[in-house]
């Protein structure tokens, strides 16, 4: 068991150095010279929406607010069989040429997308979702990163729109994460996912590729491992800024994050042939295997945390009962425990806040921590397992997952 | 912070760094982990030499007052306490498991000294007219004693509520000869949890009320909550 734990601690903390080795790396290397955009090729934006009526509104808003030449950019808004009023508040938005708003029968997120596809002659193709929010100039710097003609497709930097509740103060930490983690993964030309609020694509390849797939409900991680698997590079642009909602409620984000585990994994064994092989470079060779583990560690130390406190808490049950009187608490640094185990955890632990620190300094310019990050810390890592064990269970049995 | 363009090209040396540095911790953590261990070990042998200093000293001084008077001696008897917080170290340091022949060693000398501080105490209290009361605690930690956990507790909470009650614990497998030379005197047999109270084993795990009913002088005793009264006063 401990040597179990050694090898899973070894692992984990290899994989955060690695990043933070690779980050460094790149800082300390020569930047590549700014692109100033002169052509600007044209854009589409798609906002595929299903009862959407509460976000549509603020999305096409911001849309309409980008810093792009207008006769270069439209806007498809797809209803996707909405039984709200989103196509009455989309409707109010057709007076501007740039909107164009079609109606279909509900079919799924990538069957928008590909409605959309069918009626653009756009260079460049992206999706918006209804819950979020783009920044003006995030347009502008997404587009001059495609004049690297090998680029295929660009994520942004994507930050949490709402902080109303501690769940969400918890998630702009892990979003802050993830905007480190998007971009080292891009620095090693092993992003495995093209996120659904705003990334961009090279229409031309996504036609070549076949348009969007079901994916496991999943369509932007299919797409980005089909991207990989036909040697083509998806880029990160932090400075391209999306602000996306957050679940408000413990039940919303367990659905929500139900769907991107369970995709993940059934989208890791549709492409198991990637894993391990050195053809796909970093992406095969460690980035796939190590989250596929990190999804088998996380729930490994959860289930060893909860018997220890399962334990711990049992042996205070039996001394309250057999002396009817509650345990003196010790204080004395003697007891403290020191074993390598704990110091190997805290070390860990320090390496997560630098790289959260790393996530804002790519996606803010400063290296402060949010608010969030000792909740995040301290509770965050006991509700992941949770929605990562049932993930495995759904997709081990392929029982499905629903968007809503 | 400007986009990020890249292939997807391994660079081995980036491997290798990541791999020497993940080591590097690693190595620390043991080292560190290692290092706090012998410090709690030196704590420990420090407490035991004080308290082995402590039992020469009471020796001496009852050799040397024996024929003049008790009192001194007995004021200068050894607290229970010391001896009880070394054994809960000791247990602690057990259950961690580290550096373990090391804390066998501590060990066995812990039950020395209490081996030592009980025939000492009984030698003072025949010669002074003292009746010290003593429980003596038979344990075993090899996973064959279901209720030793809770005996440990209930003898903690007793040695809590009556400050004056001796309880000396031996672990009734640890290889010390003199320990085991107690076990066949006192004919303590291999079913544990056990205490010897009066010279009389009693087997299997005993309440406090069991206990208070076996050792009816510990009604008279001063209890830890009327000692803080009396003091405050």
């Amino acid at each position: 068991m401990a040597a179990v734990t050694y090898a899973l601690l070894f692992i984990a903390l290899y994989f955060e150095v690695f990043l933070l080795v690779s980050f460094l790396e790149r800082r300390l290397a020569k930047r590549d010279a700014k692109v100033m955009l002169r052509d600007f090729p044209k854009a589409a934006i798609v906002v595929p929406c299903y009862n959407e009526e509460k976000g549509i509104s603020s999305t096409l808003t911001s849309l309409l607010a980008l810093d792009y030449p207008k006769d270069k950019f439209e806007i498809l808004v797809i209803n996707d069989g909405s039984t709200d009023k989103t196509l009455e508040i989309a409707r109010s938005f057709e007076a501007d040429p740039r909107v164009r708003i079609f109606s279909k029968e509900n079919g799924g997120k990538h069957t928008a997308m590909n409605l959309a596809l069918t009626h653009t002659d756009a260079e460049l193709i992206g999706c918006l979702d209804a819950d979020s929010i783009v920044e003006t100039h995030a347009l502008m710097h997404v587009a001059a990163v495609f004049k690297d003609p090998r680029v295929a497709a660009v994520t942004p930097g994507i930050h949490a729109k709402e902080t109303n509740n501690l769940l969400q103060h918890m998630q702009k930490v892990e979003y802050r994460l993830s905007i480190f983690n998007r971009f080292m993964l891009a620095a090693l030309g092993s992003a495995f996912i093209t996120p659904g609020p705003f990334s961009i694509f090279r229409a031309s390849v996504i036609r070549e590729l076949g348009g969007w797939k079901h994916g496991h409900s999943t369509e932007d991680m299919e797409m980005a491992l089909r991207m990989q698997e036909h040697g083509f590079l998806i880029a990160n642009c932090p400075a391209a800024t999306v602000f996306t909602s957050t679940p408000p409620t413990f039940a919303k984000l367990f659905k929500q994050r139900v769907r991107w585990t369970y995709g993940f994994l059934r989208n890791a064994v549709d492409y198991r042939h990637m894993m391990g092989s050195h053809r796909y470079g970093n992406l095969g060779l460690f980035i796939l295997p190590t989250a596929m583990l990190s999804i088998f560690t996380a729930i490994y130390f959860f289930v060893r945390i909860i018997m220890e406190f399962a334990q711990q808490f049992l042996d205070e049950y039996t001394r309250i009962s057999v002396t009817n009187s509650l345990p003196m608490p010790n204080f004395d640094i003697f007891y403290f425990n020191t074993s390598a185990m704990w110091v190997l955890v805290w070390l860990a632990v320090a390496l997560i806040l630098v790289l959260i620190s790393a996530g804002s300094l790519i996606g803010t310019g400063s290296r402060k921590l949010p608010a969030g990050t000792p909740l995040f810390i301290l509770f965050y890592c006991f509700l992941v397992p949770l929605w990562l064990a049932t993930a495995v269970f759904r997709a081990t049995f392929k029982l499905g997952v629903r968007w809503r | 912070m400007d986009p990020v363009i890249s292939d997807r090209n391994t660079r081995w040396r980036t491997y290798l760094v990541a791999l020497a540095i993940t080591g590097l911790i690693f190595a620390t953590a043991f080292y560190a982990s290692n290092y706090f261990n012998q410090r709690r070990v030196e704590d420990i042998r420090t407490a035991q030499d004080n308290i082995s200093t402590d039992i020469l000293n009471i020796e001496t001084q009852f050799d040397l007052l024996q024929e003049h008077s008790c009192s001194d001696v007995a004021e200068n008897a050894i607290l229970p306490s010391s001896l009880t917080s070394l054994g809960s170290q000791l247990s602690y340091m057990e259950a961690q498991g580290g550096n373990s022949a090391e804390v066998t060693r501590l060990k066995g000398l812990y039950s020395l000294m209490e081996i030592k501080d009980y025939l000492l105490m009984k030698q003072i209290a025949q010669n002074c007219n003292l009746k010290p009361v003593v429980i003596l605690y038979f344990y075993s930690n090899k996973g064959d004693c279901t209720d030793c956990q809770k005996q440990g507790y209930v003898l903690t909470a007793l040695a809590e509520k009556y400050p004056q009650l001796r309880i000396y614990s031996f672990d009734y497998n640890l290889n010390v000869s003199a320990l085991q030379t107690l076990i066949s005197i006192d004919n303590v047999e291999d079913n544990l949890p056990a205490l010897l109270i009066n010279g009389k084993a009693y087997y299997g795990l005993q309440m406090i009320p069991d206990i208070e009913r076996i050792l009816p002088q510990l009604a008279s005793m001063k209890t830890a909550s009327s000692t803080a009264t009396s003091t405050n006063d």
